[in-house]
């Protein structure tokens, strides 16, 4: 019945579902007041939030109702591309559009599936993992990226946090912690995952006294709330961590021998020629020296292996030498950490951070004594009562230091600073957020009582390594790749290492690359998912020119016309925003964004709290039609059947795989239907979420601090590293590419590496360095046209304007509200408007966020704030070797605007 | 008697502006009007220099320099100590606006969209264009009236339901048992500006 005035049922529904406006993806509840969203509240039922909520989330009907919204089907009509060309858009028909993309990838697929390339956004990855992912394994596509997210926000984190912790990011157990090191994040203060989570467990720490060092090199928020802000040289985060590092190991003497013993490969010994383990011949198991027997046993000998704290082991060598195997000199890995580390002296690295040598040496000691090395806490796991290491201190950090040429290293050297105190995963430590550890949720009628669903452990290598038991990606942390030729078009296959990279796609010979590496095929179609790539890499030109322009057709789900489709877009597509759309499994992989800490588990969905407005399609609604029009259905449905195991916590029952043989057509609701039925049961479907959107049963104490409960150890010397050296160094000259980046990265042994913007050599007129950060009411480039988002950004003094040390201004004659350029040594510049303040290192300027928009269709966003990225670089030298992360800060010249 | 009163805990408050939108999206504030507001400022000289934010709100003085010279009577104290408008009886004369030390009121002439004009006004923006018209007014005096129309449904105000960093505690300050009474009582809880003797029933505990 059509609802009128007179028949319509006054409507008044609260609808449980998932906020959408960043990748934290809380727990909220939409009002539903005839047929409008009126408001929207956390769930407090939801571990992912418990009922707060940021001011991103509460902006959705501004986002939900923005009269911008692409709401029909469009397509260029002028075929030139490029930045500041016209499109001419003009409205199609659904049909047209979709017949139009499926032709296009008919005609590609024949020619070669892989010349389709997939773009996607990170703040809808709970939806990519369906329709990117089930898209590529059925299409035959390997080439997928996200723009902007795995190279400016974690590519060294996430992967070195995968293979330490089990985790995309870390963060404090701020809940025990009794001192914290922040390295350039604002984690705890409105940022990084589980975002309002981690909030709320700051702000209590802080009331209870709990002790916050940030290191920054300008005020943020989490700074300004510190105990003590350390204002560091940008980029410099990694030389600062071996400081600390060596402090507490040289110079204080302050290390967990029982942790570092028996939860790493600390006391692994190593073969002084070559850099390796030294191996028991029979069984190829690396060796421990036995301090107790005398003699060395394999690591996972019964006598020299302790699982639970309580286990009784015999102590082993972490230092000294030994003759193994008729091998003199074989040293512990953890002496050699030790020994290597000395160079890193306050005095030296005062030199490289501008941090005085003494507050360094100061921290270290503080760091060391509050980490209470010796102490125990009980806690109620499953089996019982079990005493366990506190360790209540704990390091983190994100995108600030971990962007930059050093990234890989830099992660590892901030996080062993936990592991030489044995604060990892633990009470009160450093701990993986939503580590893969989980016993499942608990049913009486799971198919296997053992492994009950979503069961994740993980499991020692052969070499006692822990390998994750669940993931993000197909592909984990640990062990790493095996280099192999190339058939991405990014050649990433080709690296060790990492997520993705920008430097070959974006240098300007790609296609060289591609026939040097004897990649046969090339770029075709692109299509893209809520990305704005134009914006979220790097310099725009180059974006554009060396890369999207190399695509012959190009089509887009998106929410408004970006820059990016304005680019170089050849169709739009619609999509619907969180509020519009179901999507089965958001807080899980429960590694990329579940909430660390004893509250429950949590599985959320998401659903609409309104039918899609307009003609808009929800992404997934449309890739299944996409797939049901190229006749490959079945391979779609194969393909998510396939990316399950992985990232959900185990094995579909056969009756709940989708059916792949052409028997059945599936909707995205019962796609959805089958997912939460297989983990939870058939009590459990979506009808279930759809009633309450989230289920939650308890984590087991033993899940949470999980470090003394399973038999896997972590890397604190990292032997394997040099065989992935020597495998991409010999790949890359099977192709001729001899010094095609500097495989030497891959070593044992953390260092520090300069940024191309410590280079002396530059130019004396570059005297500034600039970095972007984050500010807590944006994610990314889409938050910018949110017009309440927008008004608070003008609220607040800093979110749109360049920050510069007003001494540092008044000596260049600067003036508060100045529009001034920021010029880098390749020439490109940035203009902006300077808001003056004393707290930023005098030789810094801060820029925040993906601003600076200049695409007519999002009026509210164009031209507010400074378009940083055009300041990044993406070639060779602003590349991570270890990690293919990038770059992102730079020494810039500045001037005043005309 | 209740007397219903606010505490906010500047240690814990870390400047995200949940308070404010949440009041924004909530009361359907239009362009320009925040009855819960942020401000931020920098006190002190590199390095120990200190940035703070600052929540401010309505105070519900129980001596409410506003209500004093309204001249018809519009603002009244209703019961719990609530400081509010009948939108009836005001007729924008803006003295109060002028008497709140704590720039408290806003008062819109006519009701904008947050969008450029030309753009097509969505259900939403007419939904709340009407509310803003009914509940609070145009060309009258509007203000925090801490949600006071969800306190009977068991609901907190907006801004304190939001808030990430838990730093915002409602309650009645006339219980001295009630947990704003005792945060007053243990963490040095203070009025903005006593000195003025406004008697706000907004108290802030101490950033450090």
């Amino acid at each position: 019945m059509v609802a009128t005035n007179s028949t319509r049922v006054k409507e008044d529904v609260w609808i449980p579902t998932c906020c959408g406006q960043c990748y934290c993806m809380c727990g909220i509840k939409v009002r539903r007041q005839d047929g409008i969203v009126t408001e929207i509240e956390g769930n407090p039922d939801s571990p992912t939030g418990r009922g707060s909520i940021c001011p991103k989330g509460l902006a959705g009907p501004a986002l939900l109702y923005d009269p911008y919204r692409v709401n029909y089907p469009l397509k260029r009509t002028n075929p030139e591309k490029g930045l500041g060309v016209d499109p001419k858009w003009q409205r199609i028909t659904w049909e047209e559009a979709l017949e139009t993309v499926v032709a296009k990838l008919k005609a590609a697929h024949e020619k070669d599936p892989r010349g389709v390339y997939f773009q996607a956004t990170t703040t809808q990855a709970s939806e990519c993992r369906f329709g990117v992912i089930g898209f590529m394994k059925g299409y035959g596509t390997p080439n997928y990226w996200v723009s902007g997210g795995g190279l400016h926000c974690g590519n060294g984190a996430h992967f070195m946090n995968g293979i330490m912790h089990m985790a995309w990011s870390i963060i404090p157990d701020f809940a025990h912690a009794n001192y914290t090191m922040n390295f350039g994040c604002s984690k705890g203060h409105g940022a990084g995952h589980s975002a309002v989570m981690n909030a709320t467990q700051v702000a209590e720490a802080r009331f209870r006294g709990s002790k916050n060092i940030v290191f920054d090199p300008f005020q943020s928020a989490q700074a300004s709330k510190a105990h003590e802000w350390v204002p560091i040289r940008v980029g410099t985060d990694g030389a600062l961590a071996l400081g600390i590092v060596n402090a507490l190991l040289n110079i204080h003497g302050i290390w967990d021998e029982e942790y570092l013993a028996y939860k790493t490969n600390g006391p692994y010994l190593i073969r002084p020629s070559d850099g390796r383990y030294i191996r028991d011949k029979a069984t190829n198991k690396p060796l421990v020296w036995d301090l107790v027997d005398k003699r060395p046993k394999v690591f996972d000998d019964k006598s020299v292996n302790r699982i639970e704290y309580e286990d009784t082991a015999h102590e082993v060598a972490l230092m000294g030498t030994f003759t193994v195997q008729g091998v003199e000199g074989c040293k512990p890995g953890f002496e050699l950490v030790k020994e290597h580390v000395k160079k890193y002296t306050p005095e030296y690295v005062s030199k490289i951070t501008w941090i005085p040598a003494e507050t360094i040496v100061r921290i270290a000691k503080e760091f060391g004594e509050a980490a209470e090395i010796g102490s125990t806490v009980t806690v109620e796991t499953s089996k019982g009562p079990k005493k366990i290491p506190k360790r209540p201190v704990g390091t983190h950090f994100f995108r600030g230091s971990q962007g930059h040429v050093n990234s890989g290293w830099t992660c590892l050297s901030i996080d062993m600073i936990n592991h030489m105190v044995g604060a990892a995963d633990t009470y009160g430590a450093a701990m993986g957020l939503g580590a893969a550890v989980c016993g499942g949720f608990p049913r009486d009628d799971a198919p296997d009582p053992e492994k009950p669903k979503p069961w994740q452990m993980p499991y020692p290598c052969p070499d006692g390594l822990m390998v994750a038991g669940a993931w993000v990606y197909d592909h984990l942390p640990y062990p790493l790749h095996e280099p192999r030729p190339p058939q991405r078009l990014d050649l990433h296959d080709m690296f060790p290492t990492s997520i993705y990279n920008a430097f070959t796609i974006m240098s300007d010979n790609w296609f060289d690359l591609l026939e040097q590496f004897k990649v046969p095929y090339r770029p075709d179609v692109m299509i893209n998912f809520g990305s704005n790539s134009i914006m979220t890499m790097g310099n725009a030109e180059v974006v554009a020119e060396n890369f999207l322009k190399k695509f012959n057709f190009i089509f887009s789900f998106q929410l408004y016309i970006t820059e990016f489709e304005d680019a170089v877009a050849d169709i739009i597509l619609p999509d619907t925003c969180y509020l519009e759309r179901y999507t089965p499994a958001v807080s899980w992989p429960s590694t990329f964004s579940h909430p660390q800490g004893e509250d429950d588990w949590g599985w959320t969905v998401r659903q609409p709290a309104v039918e899609p407005l307009f003609e808009r399609r929800d992404f997934n609604v449309v890739m299944i039609d996409i797939m049901k029009r190229l006749g490959m259905s079945d391979k779609y449905y194969k393909g998510l059947n396939e990316t399950v195991p992985i990232r959900y916590g185990g094995p579909l029952e056969e009756k709940n795989m989708l059916k792949d043989d052409g028997s059945r057509e599936y909707t995205w609701e019962e796609i959805s239907d089958h997912l939460l039925r297989d983990r939870f049961g058939d009590k459990h479907g979506l009808e279930y979420f759809k009633k309450h959107g989230v289920l939650t049963w308890p984590k087991r104490k033993e899940d949470v601090y999980w470090k003394w409960f399973q038999d896997v150890r972590v890397p604190v010397y990292f032997e394997y590293f040099i065989d992935g050296g020597e495998k991409i160094t010999k790949l890359c000259e099977s192709f001729g590419a001899n010094d095609f980046l500097d495989w030497s990265r891959f070593k044992p042994l953390a260092d520090w590496y300069p940024c191309p913007t410590h280079d002396e050599a530059l130019p004396q007129e570059y005297d500034m360095y600039t970095f972007y950060w984050r500010a807590i009411i944006h994610c990314n480039s889409l938050t910018q046209q949110n017009p309440w988002l927008d008004e608070l950004s003008q609220e607040d003094p800093y979110v749109y304007a360049l920050q510069i040390h007003r001494d540092t201004a008044a000596k260049k004659g600067i003036k508060e509200g100045d529009a001034i350029w920021l010029e880098n040594p390749e020439g490109h510049r940035v203009k902006g408007w300077v808001a003056l303040t004393d707290g930023i290192e005098p030789n810094h300027i801060a820029v925040a966020a993906v601003a600076g928009h200049w695409c007519d269709y999002q009026p509210i966003a164009k031209d507010k704030g400074t378009f940083f990225n055009d300041l990044v670089e993406m070639d060779k030298a602003h590349t991570d070797p270890l990690t293919l992360n990038q770059d992102i800060c730079c020494r810039v010249k500045i001037y005043k605007a005309e | 008697m209740t007397r219903y009163g606010m505490v906010i805990d500047l240690k814990r408050c870390y400047g995200c502006y949940a308070c404010a939108m949440a009041c924004k999206a909530k009361n359907r504030t239009p362009p320009g009007v925040f009855w819960a507001r942020v401000l931020k400022g920098e006190t002190g000289k590199y390095p120990t220099v200190v940035r703070q934010a600052l929540p401010v709100l309505c105070m519900h003085c129980d001596d409410p320099s506003c209500q004093t010279v309204c001249p018809t009577g519009a603002t009244q104290t209703a019961p719990g100590g609530i400081v509010v408008v009948e939108k009836e009886k005001c007729i924008g004369c803006s003295y109060c606006k002028m008497a709140c030390p704590y720039g408290a009121r806003y008062m819109v002439e006519e009701w904008e969209s947050y969008f450029p004009d030309g753009a097509p006004r969505s259900t939403y923006e007419e939904y709340v264009k009407k509310e803003w018209e009914e509940k609070s007014g145009i060309g009258v005096s509007t203000k925090c009236d801490f949600c006071m129309e969800r306190l009977p449904e068991g609901r907190l105000p907006a801004c304190v339901n939001a808030c990430p960093a838990n730093a915002r505690t409602f309650g009645d300050l006339d219980d001295p048992l009630s947990e704003i009474s005792m945060l007053i009582k243990k963490g040095r809880g203070a009025v903005l500006q006593p000195e003025l003797g406004n008697d706000p029933k907004v108290y802030y505990l101490p950033p450090r």
